[in-house]
């Protein structure tokens, strides 16, 4: 899901590029707000532990495979907006040092994949754990939303591509989403069953615990 | 634990690698821009970019191995692409993503290949890029390193343990062994914040600075910027 460069016309990278500013900044004040001068120390490892997360490829049907986002998981661990920050970075040295996604395209990846997957997979989240309830309702939550943050992700990815010409809209969004409606899955179960395992071992580090 | 070096070949001694690493930075995203801005349709400007990058490379002393195995990063979305555009409109699409992606990756690559990451950080620093990112991503530069050891050194216990498989097989295990690496990275973070507090941290990180742009550099920006403007503008 990483575009490369060349993909996305002018306006779209750079419309891409100035609202995934606009919403980092928001989310970098917003971090430094809750954690004060914590914050480095604790974005830095917690990307690092995102970016080992990510190198866990699951195989999915039909011989592709796919790889953990991490969007939500570093949402309901970290909250909202430390998430955005953390998978903004990994997906900075993702760029520079794989070449996974191109420089231009960099804000539209930080805008599907950091702000839609992780604040939007986490008012899913919210809203689903609101209703199940605090013990209950958690893990339930934690899959739906983390199928969610995939494919929101992969649509407006999908939108993006078509905005640009690049592909036509009807089947790159049927592809994107159906694809990723696959890996999604594998998301939400690995999510869950990590957030599951922190919950048993670690309650007390689980942010979106320690706020309800 | 073996690890594959993040910015291999960054250490090696070249005319590209000593330069200073702003202005790397600075002439490349200018090359990427280049590329991304020319027409789809002016072939002879395409094969003059990639003469100027192999030319480049060849300068660089990094091997062309390395940089060829790598640019096949973006196939897969190429490959897509080509799926989805069965028409001639569709191959001059194509044909526009296909060769922008492939040299921009090229670029990108060689830049990596011939700068520390960690300069690079301090150029991104020096050229008024967000203070705040660039300490977070040094500090994710230090610990992917450890933290990925933790997770390749779970990954080895239960291999020896466990026989074959899907990961689907071991799922269990598997969300274990990252929700144990999510509380070890966390407790991490802590004693290393201690750690930084107990030596007088106080939200700021300060260096030593080292850069200084001579005349080589100068001269290079201005080489490089000059010969794309002329193979922008040639009239194809």
């Amino acid at each position: 899901m990483h575009i490369p460069d060349g993909f996305l016309s002018t306006g779209t990278w750079v419309s891409t590029w100035l609202i995934s500013i606009g919403g980092i900044s928001y989310c970098l004040k917003k971090t430094t707000q809750i954690l004060k001068d914590r914050m480095i120390p604790l974005m830095g490892v917690m990307s690092a532990f995102i970016f080992a997360g990510q190198m866990l490829n699951f195989p999915v049907i039909g011989g592709t495979s796919g790889h953990l986002l991490g969007g939500v998981l570093a949402s309901v661990l970290l909250g909202p907006y430390a998430a955005a920050v953390v998978l903004t970075c990994v997906l900075t040295v993702q760029c520079l040092i794989f070449q996974d996604g191109g420089l231009t395209a960099l804000g539209a990846n930080i805008l599907n994949m950091s702000l839609i997957a992780t604040i939007g997979g986490y008012f899913i989240y919210k809203a689903i754990a609101k209703i199940g309830g605090k013990k209950k309702g958690i893990i339930p939550a934690v899959f739906v939303a983390a199928w969610f943050s995939v494919v929101l992700s992969a649509i407006s990815c999908a939108i993006e591509l078509a905005i640009s010409g690049t592909s036509p809209l009807k089947i790159v969004l049927a592809v994107m989403a159906g694809v990723h409606a696959l890996i999604g899955i594998g998301e939400g179960i690995i999510t869950s069953l990590v957030i599951g395992f922190v919950q048993k071992v670690r309650p007390d580090l689980i942010y979106t615990l320690e706020k309800n | 634990m073996k690890h594959t070096f993040l910015d291999e070949y960054s250490q090696i001694d070249s005319f590209i690698h000593r330069l200073d690493p702003r202005i790397k930075l600075i002439t490349f995203i200018a090359f990427i821009l280049f590329i991304i801005f020319t027409r789809p349709t002016s072939f002879i400007a395409f094969a003059l970019y990639a003469l100027l990058i192999a030319s480049l490379i060849i300068f660089s002393k990094v091997p062309v191995k390395f940089i060829l195995m790598r640019s096949f990063t973006i196939i897969p979305f190429v490959l897509m692409v080509a799926v989805f555009n069965i028409n001639y409109s569709g191959l001059v699409t194509f044909w526009n993503v296909l060769i922008k992606a492939y040299l921009c990756v090229v670029c990108m690559t060689l830049l990596m290949a011939t700068a520390r990451f960690t300069d690079l950080l301090k150029a991104l620093g020096k050229l008024r890029f967000p203070g705040l990112i660039t300490m977070i991503l040094s500090f994710m530069y230090r610990y992917i390193f450890v933290v990925q050891d933790e997770l390749m050194k779970m990954i080895q216990a239960k291999e020896s343990r466990s026989v074959g498989g899907s990961l689907w097989l071991h799922i269990k295990t598997h969300a274990n062994m990252l929700g144990v690496l999510f509380v070890r990275a966390y407790e991490r973070a802590e004693s290393v914040y201690l750690a930084m507090c107990s030596r007088g941290f106080d939200g700021q990180i300060k260096t030593m600075d080292e850069f200084g742009i001579t005349k080589k550099d100068i001269s290079f920006l201005v080489l490089i910027t000059v010969l794309l403007a002329v193979i922008r503008l040639i009239p194809i």
